[in-house]
Formats: structure tokens, C-alpha cells, sequence
């Protein structure tokens, strides 16, 4: 894998991050991390290490390392998606969650789930893992490029049929995910070193361009910034 | 409401009789005098004290002047509260620390006095609640000490107009006295006294210092009101805004309490006098100090955006640049102008790092209630960072002033 | 039982627009003031202070600012027919909550409607006769004509403070302008915004093809402001953090920048926070209202006596209290009967993104309201006979923000993911631009809101219920303006485009507007409208409910210009005729 080598500065940053995020999604002290921003020095603090196997493997799928651009786990993206079921997004605590809940319901009405995210990815990683077994005699972590993508393109389409949670709904939810966790700001765990925002052009969190409105049809010149203050 | 209020008050202060316009004179000369800046704590009721101030000396807490007889001023006589307000002796003998402005409420006239004692009586709201005590370090935690402070320090009480000119007069009772200007904006000696009391001493508000901030100069020839127009100086006073710069810090508050009840004509004659007093080369701070580089320069490298632009230039695009601007001159009376701003270039960069650490705040008024505010960047940037800003800030466009240093940021990043 | 507070003489529901300029022009008429804001507090600085602002997934996302469905939502349904289920997550549309209310996070756009849209079935009547009007189109005149109004919009675009071009100066027509537009009585307080790259391009390809292009009216500053209640803005910084955010930058037009500092200079004004109105409460006779009962912080519940009350909260939530408190009869779609829920409507919007492989548009550099539209398309200058749908609509480029979670185009046929996607988003990232529709949506008889029978909020109560779908009409609408935007692309020699333009059953999970309107609709009868043409409640007259509630049907344009006149013009009545005489003003 990808040594994700930092440098000091960044390592700092990134600590003032945690302790931002602590502060944020209310997670347990232990969550702090020790030695370098690496997925492979990180303790998740809320996936099990199968859940962590298969998130890991998923998203490196959806957002490959080969080609141009950073990948999902350059990125740190799991340790996005972690971050975020341990917190408040996890709880669905802005969503209305009270039943009766309609399984049958028509994608139009959007989500009708009877279970949080964190509920969802708990319930429907084994799930995949156990059709992945069916099918191709591995858990989803062991299977070929190959097989993961069609494994995954399975369940956007809900070819693939979860017990307890459609399988549509789960892909998009992980997609959903993955995409934020590559793009969001540094401080919620994802788009490691900004690298996210460095390959498309965003400028991040720098939010001032009075003077750019009449330099049209110029490229921006500077890499981006985030909340934090760090530069990439 | 008002009127429940003024009711009780009446019964409390039985057999009084105040005239009514008498009190609506004394709250003017209570907002004039700016009684509400020490002795309101901020969320607190109006005059029960308790706000904490630091001397150099330890925390002074400013006490209850409500009416209430136990724990404020209820039982004074006129002649009592006389004595206290202008010659800083409190009811039982003791001496008041002199963060009570005493020494230029000396000037306030007796019927001023009168009219001020008729509104605290009257028409403040009784607080049954005692103020906490100060703690002073010896020899000053001993008010029988103060004495010996009053005896060097203390001017005589009255006021003798000073000029033949009605208006000059008007404006040296407000500035020298009520609205005891010189207690910020005068030099202090070593005893921690003003240096001067009236334009007749050179050092009389010529700027000073209060915490870590400097405290303009009001009577050099670059000083703001020797600069501005009559017309920038009120807006400045009553609004606490114009098109360079803004009140911050206790200015603010000053602004917010005080000047904007002023009158026009007392406004005036704040304006005139303080016209009236320029020196020819004077004052604590040095002329704020611009000149050296081209405007254009500094302009032109922030909106090319170059990534080889150095430090300083890059944090000010990431953090100043959306309210300030590339030019540094951000919005007349929205967002201040960087350059030549006597607060960025100081000799005493205090100020300045404490509003990029901490942000600032423009007092609401009744003429503009927009109480604006900048946001404090204490946590996204350190203290070489800051540093780098700050220095930039200081040197660009065509601001000439010394390079700050981040064991200066560290130290007033300390004092916050 | 509730604690009772002190009894004032008006209580506000909701401090957003609507609550914060009739909070100051009651104040300024003398009287005691409460307003009460579900939401926290929220200032420029420290809730929308940069640099913590500037995140996308916290407000873009996950919606930090906006209504939580936790604590109030609506069930949604396309039809009678079916059973109506919660709107678990924000999707579709985004109330707002919190002092400022949605007037806090939009993008600021300042429209006043076509004069024909408030008299729109008079208009129809006497133009295309009564005939082409669908039997279940239930279009109403709105019961005031742009001409009364027209003081009102100038009096709030000068609260507000709009950079724009005046099209039509008291009949005369302005080059740079809307040619289409009704006369107004003076120019926009500023001028208008710096365009962007994209809008420059729009613009000339708009009047190629014919077209009348001009800027849109945006209430994000275009210099320094300083409007009637002495409050100021400072110029846009373009910083494409608008719509969802709170101004960073004192430069778009809210509550907070325009109205409230100004506000909380009032000795006899307070407003309390976190104070959720569950009910208005009415007199034995049913006839007046006595006050709101509220649930504080705590939970507690709480009476506020008052002799005014105003609902000024979004119009979901008015029509949901009107509904919860017995404030005129519920609509029943089988007979037509009763008034409060009839006519919800909402908004058909529509979008095409256009790739040009060689432009940098350096889409980072937004503003909410920057852009170029055009009107030959509005509403008033259609043929519906010719066009075979009631409709209008108009069409613009909206260069408001780069965000890459929730705004990253990438042309049809693009893969969701993989190497394909991330090789997509590199290559196409920054080199789009957008063309918007924002058009009308025409009202139904069984398009409503009511009391939902089964979901309930966290304080026991009936959620609201809307029953909507797109309808012919709208659809087709839809497919006319989609062309008219593939015309743009051809034009412009696009090398690629995508759009997203409804073509089926109204789909709640995606974004498309959040003006949702009607459900307590202003008119002159009182058999089919909630309040008159006042906004007060023909039913309980110390109730009024300006807001977008009032809307009979949807205009094509963005609705804050007519609720903010709307509120003013109803503040007038309330002021210059209710006040000494409290009566059913009609």
C-alpha cells in the first residue's frame, strides 16, 4: 500500500483536527490516534475489524488508486466513514426516525429505513460478505478488482438481495459517503492532505475571490486551504 | 415598565422631590460621564457594579451605585455623593481608588452634580445586592494608602473656563471632566496618575496605553482628530465608524455608552475643542508611519496570487483578504481600512495582535446599529504565523512599521 | 399546566424576514413585541464567522443550518390514494430554523412577480379565456394588484438592499434592464454584481439566440449599503459559500445584516430562542386569538398572552399551526369545502450543465444571486394556447459555488464511480457552467396540506401532510425549457451537457427549490382563501400569516421580494387600520 508519509506540520494539524472532531461527534477519548496519519495506524472507533476490512477494500474500489488523481484510501476516506457513523450523522440524529416504516416504499419518498446509518453498514457489510461467500466462496476484502466491481455494481442495482436492507439503498449510502469523505475538509478525517481538492482545482475553505471575478477564463494559481489553516 | 421602575424608586427615596426634568439631565450627564462603563458588569443590571477592573496594582471591582441603602448608594447625601464623585472620598471617610475618575469629575459643576445625584435616586433601579470586593496588593489594598496618592495627585475641585469662547469651554467641561477622556488617553506617571488634567500640560491626551492596546494620540498633527474632519471625527464618536477605521475594544464602548447620546451641540464642542488642542509634534505614538512602498505593488502581487508570494502576503489572502481586500482598504464604515490605520502601525503592537487573535467588535448605536464584527483567528493561526501577518500587514502597500516578532504574539497570546 | 408569561401586545411566530420587519415596524408603531424563533440564535459572528463557515459538509450536507426532520417535518404523498410517508431526510426542499430563518442561508435572490402573475385568473380569463384552464387547476387572482404592492417591494428591496438594472422605470424601458418587467418607481439601491465568466458567455449566446439578457437582482451587496433602518452591507466577496451558509462577509441581504442590530435597539421588543410555538390559542367564541402556548428550552410549556398574533414562521409551519389551532376550516379536496391547506404548490425548476473543455470557469467563484437571466419566456409573455401548457418560467446562468461533494457536474453518461469517475471529475471539475429554469407550478384540487393521520412530531402533534405530484402541465413546462436550454449548448458549442429537468413523479430526495407555497392563501372570499387579502384570518382577525402560505399558486420568480412586501403591506393595515379598531378588516 501507499506509504503515506506527512511531515510535521501536517501531522500537527491533523491532531488539532481530532481533538476538533472529539469535540464535535462527543467520541470516546480512546479514539486518538498514535504515530503517523496512516489507515493502517488508525484504531477504528466504530467498524469491527471485518466491517473495517470490507469499507477498506469497498472504497478503494469506488475511488481506485491507479490513474491520475489521489484514491479513496490515499485519502484516508475510511477513516472518514468511520468518523462519521461513530457521530451524529451515524445516529441519524437530525433525521425523523419514528415508525411505522414503509419497506415497500417507492424510492421517490427518499429514505424510509427503520435503521440509522451506523445501523445499516452494521447489518448490511455481513450481508454482502455472506453473498460474496455464496457466490465467489471469499468475503468481499478477498476477491479479485474484478469481482469487487461486480459485486458492487450488484448493489447499486439491488441485483444483489440483503436480507434486511435494500441493497440499493446501502450502495448509495457508501457512495454517498466515500464521495464526501474524499472531498470534504480535512478536519472531519478524509481528504487526506488535501490532495482531494488538489487534483480537481478546489481552493477549499479560502472563500475570497473579489479580484477573480474579472480574471476570466484563468486558472486559479493557488492550491487549496482548509478550516484549519494548513496548505497543500 | 419604565414607569413601574420610577415608581419604585420614589418609594424608596420617600420624601425627596426631584424635578423630572432634573433626572432626565442627570442620565444625560451619566451617559456623558460614562458612569455605566465601570459600574454595569456586562449581562449585569445597570450600576450594581461588579465589573472586575485590572490596575496594575490587582482587580478593582466597580461597586453598587444603585439606590439601594444597604448595598449601594441609597442613604448618601447630596453633599456625600458630592464628595465621593468629585473628590473620590467615600460616605464613611475612605478614599476611592482612583479607577473612579475622580480626578477630572472634580470639574463637573454643582448643578451637573445635583442633577446627577436626582437620577441615581430616582430613576435607577435599586439593586439589593453587594458588588465583590477588590483585592489589591499591599500598600494599595489599604485605602488609608490612597491618601498619600490623593495628596500628590489629586487636582482642585471646579472648573475655570479656560478659553473666552463658549463652545471651547463646553467642549474642555466634557473632555477634561464628565467625559474624563484623559483617563485613557493621557500618559500616567509612575505613580499610575494622569499626566495632566487640561490642555494647558503638553502631555494631557497625548495617548497612553490600557491593558496591552495603545490608546491613540489625540493632539499630534497625524493624530485622528488633528487629521479627520470635524464631520469624521462626530461620525467617528457617534457611530463609532467612518470611512477608515473603527471603534474596537473600550472605545467601542465608549461609542456605544456614551458619545452617541451627546448632543449635537455638545458633539460640536467636543469636536472643536479637541480641534482646538492639536500640538505641533507631540504624543506618545509616532506619526503612523507610511510612505515607503507603492501602493500598487502590495495590490498587485495579492490579486496576481502567485504561490511564491511570501508568507505574510499568503496568510493575508487566506484570512484577511475577504473583508480587507487586496488593497487593504476594505469598505468605508463596514470593514476598516488597513492602511495608515494608526492601530496596525503603532508602536505598541498590542492591539493590533489582540483584534487578529481575539477579532473586534463595532459598538450598535443609534445611528448604526450594525454592531459588525471581525472574528478572532487565535485558533487557526500561531503565533509565526500571526507573526508573519502581522508584520506584513504592517509593511505593505504603503504602511512602513517595524517587523513584529512571535515571542510578541506569544506573550500577548498569554495575556488574553 | 403552561406558565404564563406577561401578556404583550403582539406575539411574532418565527424571527426570519417576515418576523423580524413586522417586528419592527409594530415596535415602530409603539407596541410590545415578543417574538418567539424555534431555532437557536444566530449572529454574523461567531455562528457564520469564517473560517469554520467555509465547510461543506457540515452545512451543504448535512444541513447544519436547516430544519432537522428529528424536530419537525412534513408526509409526503403524490396522491390521495396513497398512504403518505415522512420526509425522513432533507431532500427536495430546506426549510429553514434558527433566528434569521431561511432568509439567513439563501442565495439571495430578489425578484418581484409579473404583474399578471398576482391577477392570474383574471389574466387567463380575459386573454385565453376561462376554458383553457384545466377543470382541477385552481387558480386564483391573489386579491392585491401589483400596482398597490409596488410601494411595498421598492420600500423591502430598499431594506434589503438589491444590486441590480431597473427594465422598466416607471414605463419606461432601461437598456441592461428586464424589458419584460412591471414598471417600478425607482432603481435597484445598487448596482448590479461583477459578472462571472459563464454569465459573460450566457449573455452573449442569450442574445444571438434573441434574447433580452440582464442581471439577476441580487441581494448580495455589490459595494458598501447602508439601508432605511441604518444597517449595513459590505461588497461581495464572491467566496461560493451562499446558499446553505450564513454570510461571512456582512454582504448577503438577511435578517442579521439587514434588520435585527437595528431590532435589538427597541426597549419594546424581545425575542426568545428555542421557543417552539405548538399552538395559537383562541378565545371561547373562536373569534380571537388570545396568545400562543410554546415549549421553551426545557420543554415546557409556556403561554404568551398577546391581543396581535403573527405568523411569521415558513410556510409549512403556518399552515401546520393554523391547522393545529382551529384557525379557519381545513380543506377537504372531495368537496372543495374549507380553506386552510387548499392550493399547496411548489416550483419546477430544472437544470443543464454545459462542459467546455478549454474554458476555466473557476466555478469557486460564486455569489448566490450572481448570474445572467432573461424573461421573453416569463409567464406573461407565453401563449398558452400555442404552448399547450399555463406556464412560464425563466432561465439563467447561476455560477453560485464550487463545492465538490454536492456540486461537481459531469456530463450524461459519466459513471457513479471508479477509475471512470474519479478521471471524469479531474478532467471536467471547473470547466462547466450551468443554465437554471426557475418557473411556475400551477395549483390543484388535490394538491394540499393537512393534518397527517398517523405520524406524529416529539410534542405529540399530527405531522403536516402534503399531498403533490408534477401534473401534465408541469411536465410538459419542464420539456419546453429543457429544449430551450439545449439550444444554449448548441450555440455555445458545448462539448458536452447533462440536465435534470422532472419528467415523472415529483421525486423528494433531490434538491429542486425551497420555495414550497400556498396552503393559506390570501384572496377576497373567503370560501376559497384562508386569510384576506390583508393576511389576516377571515376566520380568528387578530391572526395574520404573511409568508408564502398566501401564494394562490406559484409565480416563476424567487418569492422573498413578495413575502417581504406582502409583510409590509400587512403591517400597513395592521398599523393604519387594525390598531384603533381591531375587526375583520374585510
Amino acid at each position: 500500500m501507499t506509504d503515506f508519509a506527512i511531515d510535521r506540520r501536517d501531522l500537527l494539524l491533523n491532531g488539532v483536527a481530532s481533538v476538533a472532531i472529539l469535540a464535535l461527534g462527543g467520541l470516546a477519548p480512546a479514539m486518538a490516534q498514535a504515530g503517523p496519519d496512516t489507515l493502517e495506524n488508525y484504531k477504528p472507533v466504530y467498524f469491527d475489524a471485518a466491517e473495517w476490512a470490507f469499507v477498506m477494500a469497498a472504497t478503494d474500489r469506488l475511488i481506485p488508486a491507479d490513474g491520475e488523481g489521489p484514491g479513496a484510501l490515499a485519502t484516508l476516506v475510511p477513516r472518514f466513514i468511520d468518523r462519521q457513523l461513530a457521530g451524529d450523522f451515524g445516529k441519524a440524529s437530525r433525521w425523523y426516525m419514528q415508525g411505522p416504516h414503509d419497506p415497500d416504499a417507492s424510492p421517490l419518498f427518499g429514505f424510509q429505513l427503520a435503521q440509522t446509518p451506523a445501523e445499516i453498514y452494521r447489518i448490511a457489510i455481513p450481508e454482502v460478505d455472506a453473498h460474496c461467500r455464496t457466490t465467489y466462496g471469499e468475503t468481499f476484502a478477498a476477491l479479485s478488482d474484478a469481482d469487487k466491481d461486480a459485486v458492487l455494481h450488484d448493489l447499486e442495482t439491488g441485483e444483489v438481495d440483503l436480507k434486511t436492507v435494500p441493497a440499493a439503498d446501502f450502495f448509495a449510502m457508501l457512495l454517498a459517503n466515500t464521495k464526501e469523505g474524499y472531498f470534504a475538509d480535512p478536519r472531519y478525517g478524509g481528504n487526506h492532505g488535501m490532495q482531494a481538492w488538489t487534483y480537481i482545482g478546489f481552493p477549499g475553505a479560502r472563500a475570497s475571490f473579489r479580484e477573480w471575478v474579472g480574471q476570466q477564463n484563468t486558472p486559479y494559481p493557488l492550491g487549496p486551504v482548509s478550516i484549519g489553516g494548513e496548505r497543500a | 415598565m419604565r414607569l413601574q421602575i420610577l415608581i419604585t424608586a420614589l418609594a424608596l427615596t420617600a420624601g425627596s422631590a426631584f424635578a423630572a426634568d432634573e433626572t432626565e439631565t442627570g442620565e444625560y450627564i451619566a451617559q456623558l460621564g460614562d458612569c455605566a462603563a465601570c459600574h454595569t458588569a456586562p449581562g449585569g443590571a445597570p450600576f450594581a457594579g461588579g465589573l472586575a477592573i485590572a490596575s496594575p496594582f490587582g482587580d478593582i471591582y466597580t461597586t453598587n451605585i444603585t439606590p439601594d441603602p444597604q448595598y449601594g448608594i441609597g442613604d448618601y447625601t447630596l453633599e456625600e455623593f458630592d464628595r465621593a464623585v468629585r473628590r473620590g472620598v467615600r460616605k464613611d471617610g475612605a478614599n476611592l481608588y482612583p479607577a473612579m475618575p475622580y480626578t477630572s469629575y472634580a470639574k463637573v459643576s454643582d448643578a451637573d452634580m445635583a442633577a446627577l445625584y436626582a437620577y441615581f435616586m430616582k430613576a435607577v433601579a435599586p439593586v439589593h445586592k453587594p458588588a465583590p470586593a477588590s483585592d489589591l496588593r499591599f500598600p494599595f489594598n489599604i485605602r488609608f494608602g490612597m491618601e498619600g496618592w490623593d495628596i500628590v495627585n489629586r487636582p482642585e475641585v471646579g472648573f475655570t473656563p479656560p478659553y473666552d469662547d463658549a463652545q471651547l469651554n463646553r467642549g474642555a467641561y466634557i473632555v477634561e471632566g464628565l467625559g474624563h477622556c484623559g483617563a485613557c488617553h493621557s500618559p500616567r506617571n509612575l505613580m499610575q496618575a494622569q499626566e495632566g488634567y487640561t490642555a494647558a500640560s503638553d502631555r494631557f491626551l497625548t495617548g497612553g496605553t490600557l491593558g496591552v492596546w495603545p490608546v491613540p494620540d489625540l493632539r499630534g498633527p497625524e493624530s485622528a482628530p488633528q487629521k479627520w474632519s470635524d464631520a469624521e471625527l462626530v461620525e467617528y464618536l457617534t457611530t463609532g465608524r467612518n470611512a477608515y477605521t473603527a471603534a474596537t475594544g473600550e472605545m467601542a464602548l465608549v461609542v456605544e455608552r456614551s458619545m452617541q447620546h451627546a448632543t449635537e451641540a455638545d458633539m460640536d464642542a467636543i469636536v472643536a475643542y479637541l480641534k482646538h488642542i492639536g500640538l505641533p509634534a507631540a504624543g506618545s505614538d509616532k506619526a503612523a508611519a507610511t510612505g515607503a512602498g507603492r501602493s500598487d505593488d502590495t495590490t498587485a502581487m495579492l490579486t496576481a496570487a502567485k504561490p511564491d508570494m511570501p508568507e505574510g502576503a499568503r496568510l493575508y489572502l487566506d484570512n484577511c483578504g475577504a473583508c480587507h481586500t487586496v488593497s487593504g482598504q476594505g469598505a468605508p464604515r463596514v470593514f476598516p481600512n488597513l492602511v495608515g490605520n494608526s492601530l496596525v502601525l503603532s508602536d505598541n503592537p498590542g492591539g493590533f495582535i489582540e483584534v487578529i487573535l481575539k477579532g473586534a467588535m463595532m459598538p450598535s448605536t443609534r445611528r448604526a446599529p450594525a454592531a459588525l464584527a471581525m472574528p478572532g483567528f487565535g485558533d487557526r493561526l500561531s503565533d509565526d504565523d500571526v507573526a508573519a501577518l502581522a508584520s506584513f500587514i504592517r509593511s505593505a502597500w504603503t504602511n512602513d512599521a517595524d517587523k513584529i516578532e512571535a515571542e510578541t504574539v506569544k506573550k500577548i497570546r498569554g495575556q488574553l | 399546566m403552561a406558565r404564563t408569561q406577561k401578556k404583550v401586545d403582539a406575539v411574532i411566530v418565527g424571527l426570519g424576514w417576515v418576523g423580524s420587519v413586522m417586528a419592527m415596524e409594530l415596535t415602530a408603531a409603539g407596541l410590545d413585541v415578543v417574538a418567539l424563533e424555534r431555532g437557536p440564535d444566530r449572529k454574523t459572528v461567531p455562528t457564520f464567522a469564517y473560517p469554520k463557515i467555509a465547510d461543506e459538509l457540515r452545512y451543504a450536507v448535512r444541513y447544519e443550518l436547516m430544519q432537522r426532520p428529528a424536530d419537525s417535518t412534513v408526509t409526503i404523498r403524490h396522491n390521495t390514494g396513497q398512504t403518505a410517508l415522512p420526509y425522513r431526510r432533507l431532500g427536495s426542499f430546506l426549510p429553514g430554523t434558527g433566528v434569521g430563518g431561511a432568509g439567513a442561508h439563501w442565495n439571495g435572490l430578489l425578484w418581484r412577480p409579473n404583474a399578471e402573475e398576482l391577477r392570474l385568473k383574471s389574466y387567463i380569463d380575459e386573454r385565453f379565456g376561462a376554458d383553457i384552464i384545466p377543470d382541477d387547476m385552481t387558480i386564483q387572482d391573489f386579491g392585491v394588484d401589483y400596482d398597490e404592492l409596488e410601494p411595498y417591494f421598492d420600500r423591502f428591496e430598499k431594506i434589503v438592499g438589491v444590486s441590480g438594472k431597473a427594465g422598466n422605470l416607471n414605463g419606461a424601458i432601461m437598456d441592461g434592464g428586464n424589458p419584460f418587467e412591471a414598471p417600478r418607481a425607482s432603481e435597484y439601491p445598487m448596482p448590479p454584481l461583477e459578472q462571472t465568466y459563464d454569465a459573460v458567455l450566457f449573455a452573449e449566446a442569450a442574445r444571438n439566440l434573441g434574447y433580452h439578457p440582464f442581471p439577476k437582482p441580487a441581494a448580495n451587496a455589490s459595494q458598501v449599503y447602508t439601508n432605511p433602518y441604518g444597517m449595513q452591507l459590505g461588497p461581495c466577496n464572491y467566496c461560493g459559500f451562499c446558499e446553505r451558509f450564513g454570510c461571512l462577509n456582512y454582504s448577503k441581504s438577511s435578517p442579521q445584516t439587514c434588520v435585527l442590530d437595528a431590532l435589538y435597539q427597541r426597549q419594546n421588543f424581545e425575542y426568545r430562542t428555542n421557543a417552539t410555538v405548538l399552538k395559537v390559542e383562541l378565545a371561547p367564541d373562536g373569534k380571537t386569538a388570545t396568545g400562543v402556548t410554546y415549549a421553551d428550552a426545557k420543554g415546557e410549556e409556556v403561554f404568551q398572552p398577546a391581543d396581535l398574533v403573527i405568523l411569521a414562521a415558513f410556510q409549512l409551519n403556518n399552515v401546520h399551526l393554523m391547522l393545529l389551532s382551529g384557525i379557519g376550516p381545513p380543506y377537504d379536496p372531495a368537496t372543495g369545502a374549507g380553506a386552510v391547506g387548499r392550493n399547496y404548490a411548489y416550483q419546477m425548476t430544472g437544470a443543464t450543465s454545459l462542459f467546455f473543455k478549454n474554458i476555466d470557469f473557476n466555478p469557486f467563484v460564486g455569489a448566490g444571486a450572481n448570474g445572467v437571466a432573461f424573461a421573453d419566456l416569463a409567464l406573461s409573455q407565453m401563449d398558452f394556447a400555442k404552448n399547450g401548457f399555463i406556464g412560464g418560467g425563466y432561465q439563467s446562468s447561476q455560477q453560485t459555488n464550487g463545492q465538490p461533494i454536492h456540486h461537481l457536474p459531469l456530463p450524461d453518461g459519466t459513471p457513479a464511480w471508479g477509475a471512470g469517475w474519479k478521471k471524469a471529475v479531474g478532467e471536467h471539475y471547473g470547466h462547466s457552467m450551468d443554465i437554471v429554469l426557475q418557473s411556475t407550478n400551477m395549483p390543484y384540487r388535490d394538491a394540499y396540506l393537512d393534518l397527517d393521520p398517523t405520524y406524529r412530531d416529539p410534542f405529540g402533534r399530527p405531522l403536516l401532510r402534503m399531498t403533490f405530484d408534477w401534473r401534465p402541465n408541469e411536465l410538459k413546462q419542464a420539456q419546453f425549457f429543457k429544449e430551450k436550454a439545449a439550444e444554449f449548448g448548441r450555440e455555445m458549442g458545448a462539448d458536452a451537457s447533462s440536465s435534470f429537468y422532472p419528467d415523472g413523479h415529483y421525486d423528494t430526495r433531490v434538491y429542486q427549490s425551497t420555495h414550497t407555497v400556498g396552503g393559506a392563501i390570501m384572496g377576497t372570499d373567503r370560501q376559497t382563501s384562508a386569510i384576506n387579502r390583508y393576511l389576516q384570518s377571515w376566520d380568528v382577525h387578530n391572526v395574520f400569516a404573511p409568508g408564502a402560505n398566501a401564494f394562490p399558486q406559484n409565480f416563476e420568480y424567487n418569492p422573498t421580494g413578495m413575502i417581504g412586501a406582502l409583510t409590509l403591506w400587512a403591517a400597513r393595515a395592521i398599523r393604519e387600520d387594525y390598531l384603533a379598531n381591531p375587526r375583520p378588516l374585510m
